[in-house]
């Protein structure tokens, strides 16, 4: 995950770049670093570099990382030919790498032949069992062909050995999201603030998906992990104050009639709906009245 | 809903593509905004009128709080215009994925259940993957409606509804959109919510 500021610096390099201001290995170097998905930027301006004889000599050994960086910015953009020519390239320099093997997997992944990757993978899986990327690319091509099922259990087994790979977790809630199975992807947000309680982002996701799932059991926790996200993050999340007031609502529709008596809850909502208020204010204003309104409509502010 | 006919405003159009063609390597979705003309200048069947869409997410379709959320807003900012939430728009993650998954019905049946003549669209990969070698006037997207035995069924089949771009030159616009890679500069709900600076309105997109 990159930073905002992180983003924001790739974003100006991006810019810088494409109107010919220099600077495109700087910003290759960051797109790797930070593991953005820039792939037309990438194949573009990485090209121009190969292309050119005295750019390429200038890079030195830094040569056949590009071309490893090519390569996958051109199967993300459909550009078979191009990442074929760069793994050719790779092959000649070190052939038997199972770095550069796992370019071929992913090259017969890019076409669709996925029994072809499956045998690349295989093979090299037999003299690498524990290789990490392989595993991963494994859980990648169950997803690409449409059976979550399958990648969920892929990534399962992969997260029983690395259980302490955070992407993975993520990965894995993410999926359990998306064929709704709300209750597993709560267990993998649990993981993660186990391992790291500190992160405000998994509060966020589990608040997320405790609210999702609804019942005033979930909805009350998911109110506490909202209001943990607020403290992580000195009250400057959106989500997480529109997640309390959310909260605040659906509890006291399934409350209703029963005796209230957490009298420090109003506070929190009032509090939580001051905050958006003075935020909008500040950094939105045309959008105030109608925050203003929506939140009057609910009921939390008066 | 047979017999109803569903037309969409350009601007509208153009702005699901473009959410769409910003986050290709994710599913997105959104709002379809408009009304219901019951009388269309003597033409028997009713019509619905789309005539904008608010984009809505790009990470985590399933997830709720943000869903609702920006129901309550976007209802409550185009009543003033005297439109409503007439549908929802839904793109797929992978290229050759064409069903309409559970997380797009589910939204459907709640927009359903508040106005029956709800659209769903769908984005259709393989039509955009074709739009700029075609000369076809049929957007992008398949609509799907609800009908009597509570399924969405895609138009088309049996005579149903069917979908048009109120301006014929759509696609021409969108493709010149296309090609100066306006999607950049396309927010939805979930950008907002990150940067609450940037408007899900998009106001100026097509300054």
């Amino acid at each position: 995950m990159a930073t905002a500021v992180e983003e924001a610096q790739l974003n100006q390099l991006e810019i810088q770049v494409d109107n010919g201001g220099g600077g495109a290995w700087e910003y290759l170097c960051l797109v790797r670093k930070l593991k953005a998905r820039r792939s037309d930027k990438v194949l573009k301006h990485g090209l121009y570099i190969l292309n050119n004889p005295r750019a390429r000599s200038k890079l030195g050994e830094e040569e056949f990382t590009l071309y490893e960086q090519v390569a996958f910015a051109a199967m993300d953009c459909s550009r078979n030919d191009i990442a074929k020519d760069c793994i050719g390239a790779l092959f000649k320099k070190f052939p038997g790498s199972i770095r550069v093997g796992r370019l071929e997997g992913m090259f017969y992944e890019a076409k669709g032949a996925w029994s072809e990757a499956e045998k690349v993978y295989t093979r090299l899986l037999a003299d690498s069992p524990l290789d990490q990327v392989i595993l991963k690319r494994k859980v990648a091509m169950a997803k690409a062909q449409g059976n979550s099922a399958a990648a969920a259990e892929y990534l399962n087994k992969y997260l029983e050995t690395f259980m302490a790979d955070h992407d993975a977790w993520r990965e894995l809630a993410e999926l359990y999201i998306s064929i709704q199975m709300y209750k597993q992807a709560a267990f993998c947000y649990e993981e993660l603030i186990l391992c790291q309680p500190a992160c405000p982002l998994y509060h966020l996701a589990y608040a997320d998906v405790l609210y999702t799932m609804g019942g005033l059991e979930n909805l009350q926790a998911a109110k506490k992990y909202y209001s943990s996200t607020i403290n992580l993050t000195g009250g400057k999340n959106t989500r997480a104050l529109y997640g309390i007031c959310l909260c605040s609502v659906a509890i006291n529709q399934l409350t209703k009639g029963r005796n209230k008596d957490e009298k420090d809850i109003f506070d929190l909502q009032s509090l939580a709906a001051e905050g958006l208020l003075r935020d909008y204010k500040e950094r939105a204003p045309k959008k105030l009245s109608l925050v203003t309104t929506t939140l009057r409509n609910i009921k939390m502010v008066s | 809903m047979a017999d109803c006919r569903y037309q969409i405003s350009q601007g509208a159009y153009i702005k699901l593509v473009l959410h769409a063609l910003k986050h290709r390597s994710l599913s997105v979705n959104g709002l379809l905004l408009g009304r219901l003309i019951e009388n269309d200048g003597g033409a028997a069947a009713p019509a619905v009128q789309i005539s904008d869409a608010v984009p809505l997410s790009h990470s985590q379709i399933g997830i709720l709080p943000y869903l609702e959320l920006a129901l309550i807003q976007v209802e409550e900012h185009f009543a003033s215009e005297g439109l409503g939430v007439v549908g929802y728009y839904h793109a797929n993650e992978r290229h050759d994925d064409a069903e309409l998954s559970n997380a797009a019905r589910k939204i459907g049946d709640h927009i359903f259940r508040y106005f029956p003549q709800a659209a769903l669209l769908l984005l259709d990969s393989k039509k955009l993957q074709d739009l700029p070698t075609g000369k076809g006037r049929d957007p992008v997207v398949r609509l799907f409606t609800r009908d009597s035995s509570r399924s969405w069924r895609s138009a088309g089949s049996q005579g149903s509804a069917e979908l048009t771009t109120k301006e014929p030159s759509a696609n021409a616009v969108l493709l010149d959109y296309i090609s100066t890679e306006k999607w950049t500069e396309i927010v939805d709900f979930d950008d907002h919510l990150d940067d609450i600076s940037k408007d899900w309105l998009n106001p100026n997109l097509f300054k």
